[in-house]
């Protein structure tokens, strides 16, 4: 068996990581295919919020944070579904409040709505307790995450430790206490703090912000807990990261800041799929082709140079891999690679899909 | 007319340059990743100083590609990280801003005014755009997906804080966004079906919801013409590898229609370059020249 494809028999998560552009998204819909064939009932989840793999597999309809299954020929199950930040947040504040009334009371305040509306911080402490729901939910056994294509993509994987920090600061902590006449009565510490804040947000952002905290206030404990127990799993062994990278020069110095993150996150990488590279042709060589198209006339020399430049970006393609993979193996000497090879067209229906998930379970690691 | 300038040479073909860098002050590249936005916006940034243009390019991420150095071209890299820190700075606040990022508040003013980051970071060149900082300021904009985020930020600040400074700088960097005669934004695409899609989607997005105006559209990385030749005689690796040159460009062709479909937009199409680096670059913008001339 492959390595990849003990992977897929075996963790409880995967996330895919990668720059855009290298196919990261059907790479994570592909691993799906494979997992379900092995007969496990898994579940794909993308954050990025351009809806591709939704696109990909006919599933274009889909809102929200609806989960649905791709019919497919397979012992296993394969569910797919994206990040929505509102709602998902909608539901932590309805499963974590004490009280109908209390919920309700978060659910309107003004702050509360342009937090959830927003989509840079918020959407990595969702993207953290969507995993932890998917994960609990006893309908898959396996979820597999498809990072955002952004420098930033592992962020979410801290995002748990700094909301638990930033819940237990004191200014938190002070906007939080009970209210005494608003904030006149801040301790001598406080004020110029806050003078500050409000300066920079406006007042009202501020007393909004209080009034959320305040009505929030207990449901923290438990908000806490939850993005602990991610942060648990995805350091654990039944986690596994894959990063997705293509032999484009671009696509592999955001592959090597990947690698370095996952090192400064002590979070071992055990594999790499090398995506969209560029087919081979039998004995056909960049070299060879040149002097075809030197020596034959018109058209036929046309194609040869045009074939010339196919070879040309198998053969770039080899030496580029090889490079990152001896610089990456360094840093993770246990490493993996499985490639799969460019398609004429870009993959944008399951039967392409399903192409590279054949690709992925049978290529030799 | 140009029954007497078949090419556009010497002071016609500058004032053509001219005329496209100096139609806005501020030009944003977008693009998803791997559309080479990078080596777009650099050629740009390249071909606007060569023109004789003052130009500043500003990376919105640490610079990935080396651009050919020219005395009237300035880089900056403005990062969304320090953007708030820079701004109290700005304010006179510098000893409280490391005050402040010392105990953990920025991060606390960052998640009470999300997206503040993102407009503290247009903010900064909006002020360069003031201040005249040079004729032409082209900005290396962030992958598409977040391009988003970043031009709705001052939307949805608003929205969130009715008053205050940052509300005003909010107001200031939206009127520099629609203002067409100071800030155009020119999406660079490859001809392929996943981003021209969402390149298309992302254009629709922006120019709804922030009211910017859009360049002509750079459709980067178009792979050369294939042509129809007669494979009964060449041997079965070769019509393998012409069929798959063959299909990959009646996928480029698919995809080049859709874009023409749902994008009212001059398209400017530029080849695949097998470089890097300056040479790369070079290339780039060799054809931009050209492309840009024929626009008129």
């Amino acid at each position: 068996m492959t390595q990849l494809r003990a992977i897929t028999e075996q963790s409880q998560v995967i996330v895919t990581c990668g720059t855009g552009g290298v196919g990261k998204t059907s790479v994570a819909a592909a691993l799906g295919v494979v997992a379900a064939q092995q007969g496990r009932r898994v579940v794909v989840v993308t954050i990025d919020p351009a809806r591709r793999l939704l696109d990909a597999i006919g599933l274009e309809d889909n809102t929200g944070n609806e989960i649905q299954q791709v019919p497919l020929d397979s012992v296993g199950e394969l569910w797919v579904t994206m990040l929505d930040v509102r709602e998902t947040f909608d539901s932590l504040v309805r499963n974590t409040s004490p009280t109908v009334e209390r919920a309700n009371e978060v659910m309107q305040n003004s702050f509360y709505r342009s937090l959830s509306k927003s989509l840079s911080g918020t959407r990595d402490y969702m993207a953290a307790e969507r995993l932890y729901n998917l994960h609990n939910d006893p309908r898959f056994d396996l979820v597999i995450v498809d990072t955002p294509p952004s420098r930033n993509a592992l962020d979410f994987l801290e995002s748990p430790e700094r909301l638990a920090r930033f819940l237990k600061h004191p200014i938190v902590r002070f906007l939080v206490a009970p209210s005494r006449g608003g904030f006149r009565i801040a301790n001598a510490a406080m004020q110029p703090v806050l003078k500050a804040i409000s300066g920079i947000v406006g007042g009202d952002a501020l007393t909004g912000a209080a009034a959320f905290l305040r009505a929030f206030d207990g449901m923290e404990t438990e908000f806490s807990r939850r993005a602990l127990a991610v942060a648990a799993t995805l350091r654990s062994d039944a986690t596994h990261f894959v990063i997705v990278t293509a032999p484009a020069t671009d696509a592999l110095t955001e592959a090597d800041h990947f690698v370095s993150e996952l090192s400064r996150l002590r979070i071992s990488l055990r594999h790499v799929v090398a995506n969209r590279m560029p087919p081979t042709f039998g004995v056909l060589t960049a070299a060879e082709e040149k002097e075809q198209a030197r020596v034959t006339t018109s058209d036929l020399s046309t194609a040869h140079s045009i074939i010339a430049g196919l070879c040309e970006d198998a053969e770039n393609a080899k030496t580029g891999i090889g490079a990152f993979l001896e610089r990456t193996q360094v840093l993770f000497p246990q490493l993996n690679i499985t490639y799969a090879n460019e398609m004429p067209a870009d993959i944008h229906d399951m039967e392409s899909i399903a192409i590279l998930a054949s690709q992925l379970a049978v290529h030799p690691s | 007319m140009r029954l007497f300038a078949p090419t556009l040479t010497g002071l016609s073909f500058i004032m053509e340059l001219h005329h496209f860098f100096t139609a806005q002050r501020v030009l944003i590249v977008a693009g998803k990743g791997g559309v080479g936005k990078s080596a777009v916006a650099g050629a740009l940034a390249s071909l606007s100083a060569r023109s004789g243009l003052r130009t500043l390019l500003v990376h919105l991420d640490a610079p990935s590609t080396v651009i050919p150095a020219h005395e009237l071209l300035e880089e900056i890299t403005v990062s969304p990280g320090r953007a708030l820190t820079d701004y109290l700075s700005s304010k006179g606040m510098g000893l409280l801003s490391r005050q402040l990022s010392r105990s953990g508040i920025v991060e606390l003013v960052a998640t009470t005014a999300p997206g503040l980051d993102d407009l503290l970071v247009l903010g900064r060149i909006k002020a360069f755009e003031r201040e005249l900082r040079a004729d032409v300021i082209i900005v290396d904009g962030p992958a598409a997906g977040h391009a988003l985020d970043l031009m709705r930020a001052p939307l949805q600040l608003k929205r969130a804080i009715g008053s205050g400074p940052i509300s005003s700088q909010a107001d200031e960097v939206l009127a520099m966004l629609s203002d067409a005669h100071r800030c155009k934004v020119m999406m660079v695409t490859t001809p392929a079906m996943t981003p021209v899609s969402e390149t298309a989607e992302a254009a629709d997005d922006i120019v709804e919801s922030v009211h910017v105006n859009l360049t002509p559209i750079v459709v980067n990385k178009c792979e050369a013409l294939v042509p129809a030749i007669d494979v009964t005689h060449l041997s079965a690796d070769m019509r393998e590898a012409y069929q798959y040159a063959r299909d990959k460009q009646s996928a480029q062709e698919d995809a080049l229609a859709v874009l023409t479909d749902s994008l009212e937009l001059p398209q400017l199409h530029l080849s695949r370059h097998r470089l890097n680096g300056a040479e790369l670059i070079e290339a780039i913008s060799g054809e931009l020249s050209t492309a840009i001339a024929g626009l008129s």
